[in-house]
């Protein structure tokens, strides 16, 4: 046992963690980046699938199918070097922009995919009946849109709202590899400050901030979805 | 800078990528056989609220949705040959644990974090199944186990058959993070290939285009095992 001791230092976990958490800046200012572009380049997608155009739809699925299938480091690296490599064509010299916008566009683009399955699907949810009986009841279209169908198909986007965010969160901890400081770039430079050693220890740490967030982003969820979804009946799961 | 793509090398290394797709396979697989019946396993122990399984397999989903793979990933790396260096001193077991092929690490990693996202998969497919089926089945005379296996699972599977199409997927994208521990997979193999000349982009044009070839055809299988299992399933109009 006495190795384990020399190389497992359970105070470190405990240690590490002021030292890691004002990373934790970063991170989310890339994700909230990410979801707010995300959710509107999402939101066009949704749109092209919903409509009558047979082309618009066509794209817009292929798009979903084909980030779908890439991997998010992949896709993190091709947009990192490809990118400045595309801007070159144009006579743009994008080699030294900061790392994360690279960054912000990889999970938007990512996000948009997934949220445009989700707004979809809530929308699909909805009976089309509800929106014909606001508009016979005098509502302009744009009126039935706000007040029926919106916060109706809300509750139902709601779940996978918060799944996707829990997923981009996750995803976002490959940022490092293309040297974005945030808090598990930051544990990697500790890690080899200390040429390699407690490196578990750091690792748990991490862990832990991120059991700890997306534990956080369920519960509140949760409470979201009890909240908005006052006076709807529907079978109970639980 | 601008000297458009070297066509040579994307041909050539799309071949070498290619040659990275066995051991993703094999990951993949051997992750599924491990994950598909443990995952069936412990989503049972929470449908039948099993008393200590059950809370087990709620910490241990909670966890593996809760942290990213890569951590998993590096903590797995970092803590398996500290144990087992310390096994084999205690055993005096001459093996050098750093002479251990990755693909082990890689097998307990995505076992570990499939069999989480599986118990979800069968907890909610196993839910969609109306109880009286089961009633009737042992009303008839059969076992528990009969009921399951007839009866119970056949339908659950066609629920889940979606389900587990995107875990699986998601397991084939996620050994691309095997790199993190050397195994020689199609990122690793393409990227090692671009070190010599910086041709970063076409390596990752490479491992994407092997990525939609692979996703592609796992889609298309599992949507024509669905087919299959969907055959006696008839829905009322």
């Amino acid at each position: 046992m006495r190795n384990m001791e020399k190389y497992f230092d359970i105070a470190y976990i405990w240690n590490s963690l002021p030292v890691l958490l004002p990373f934790l800046k970063v991170t989310f200012m890339v994700a909230g980046l990410s979801i707010i572009f995300g959710t509107f380049l999402g939101l066009i997608l949704a749109v092209m699938k919903l409509g009558k155009s047979k082309i618009a739809q066509k794209i817009a699925n292929f798009y979903t199918t084909i980030l779908r299938c890439t991997p998010s480091i992949v896709l993190l690296f091709l947009v990192y070097y490809g990118v400045p490599a595309i801007a070159d064509n144009f006579g743009l010299y994008l080699h030294d922009l900061n790392t994360a916008v690279f960054v912000v566009i990889t999970f938007t683009l990512q996000f948009a995919a997934i949220m445009s399955e989700v707004i979809r699907s809530a929308y699909e949810s909805i009976e089309k009946g509800q929106f014909e009986a606001a508009v016979s009841v005098g509502l302009s279209p744009f009126q039935a849109y706000r007040r029926i169908i919106f916060p109706q198909a809300l509750v139902v986007a709601l779940p996978n709202f918060g799944n996707g965010l829990i997923a981009l969160l996750q995803e976002g901890s490959l940022a490092y590899t293309i040297g974005l400081i945030d808090i598990v770039g930051k544990a990697n430079l500790i890690i080899a400050a200390n040429y390699n050693t407690h490196a578990l220890e750091i690792f748990i740490a991490l862990a832990i901030v991120y059991w700890v967030l997306s534990i956080i982003i369920e519960k509140f969820f949760g409470k979201l979805e009890k909240v908005f979804s006052k006076g709807k009946h529907t079978i109970n799961t639980n | 800078m601008s000297e458009g793509l070297n066509y040579t090398f994307l041909i050539d290394t799309f071949f070498v990528a290619l040659s990275g797709v066995p051991i993703t396979l094999l990951v993949t697989i051997v992750a599924l056989l491990i994950a598909l019946p443990l995952g069936f396993l412990l989503a049972l122990t929470r449908i039948n609220q099993v008393p200590v399984l059950n809370w087990f397999s709620r910490i241990y989903v909670s966890f593996v949705r809760g942290t990213p793979i890569i951590i998993q990933i590096f903590i797995v790396y970092a803590s398996v040959p500290l144990i087992l260096s310390l096994f084999f001193e205690r055993y005096n077991i001459n093996i050098n644990v750093y002479d251990i092929n990755p693909i082990w690490y890689a097998f307990i990693v995505f076992s570990f974090s499939t069999t989480a996202i599986l118990i979800e998969v069968f907890r909610s497919a196993l839910s969609t199944v109306n109880k009286g089926q089961l009633e009737a089945a042992q009303s008839v005379g059969l076992s528990n186990f009969q009921a399951y296996r007839r009866i119970i699972i056949p339908q659950a599977l066609v629920v889940a058959m979606p389900n587990i199409c995107t875990a699986t997927v998601n397991l084939i994208k996620a050994t691309s993070l095997g790199y993190a521990m050397s195994l020689q997979e199609i990122t690793l193999k393409a990227k090692v290939a671009a070190n010599v000349g910086y041709n970063y982009v076409e390596a990752y044009i490479d491992i994407f285009l092997v990525y939609i070839i692979l996703c592609s055809l796992v889609e298309y299988g599992f949507k024509l095992y669905e087919k299959r299992l969907r055959r006696y399933k008839y829905v009322s109009a």
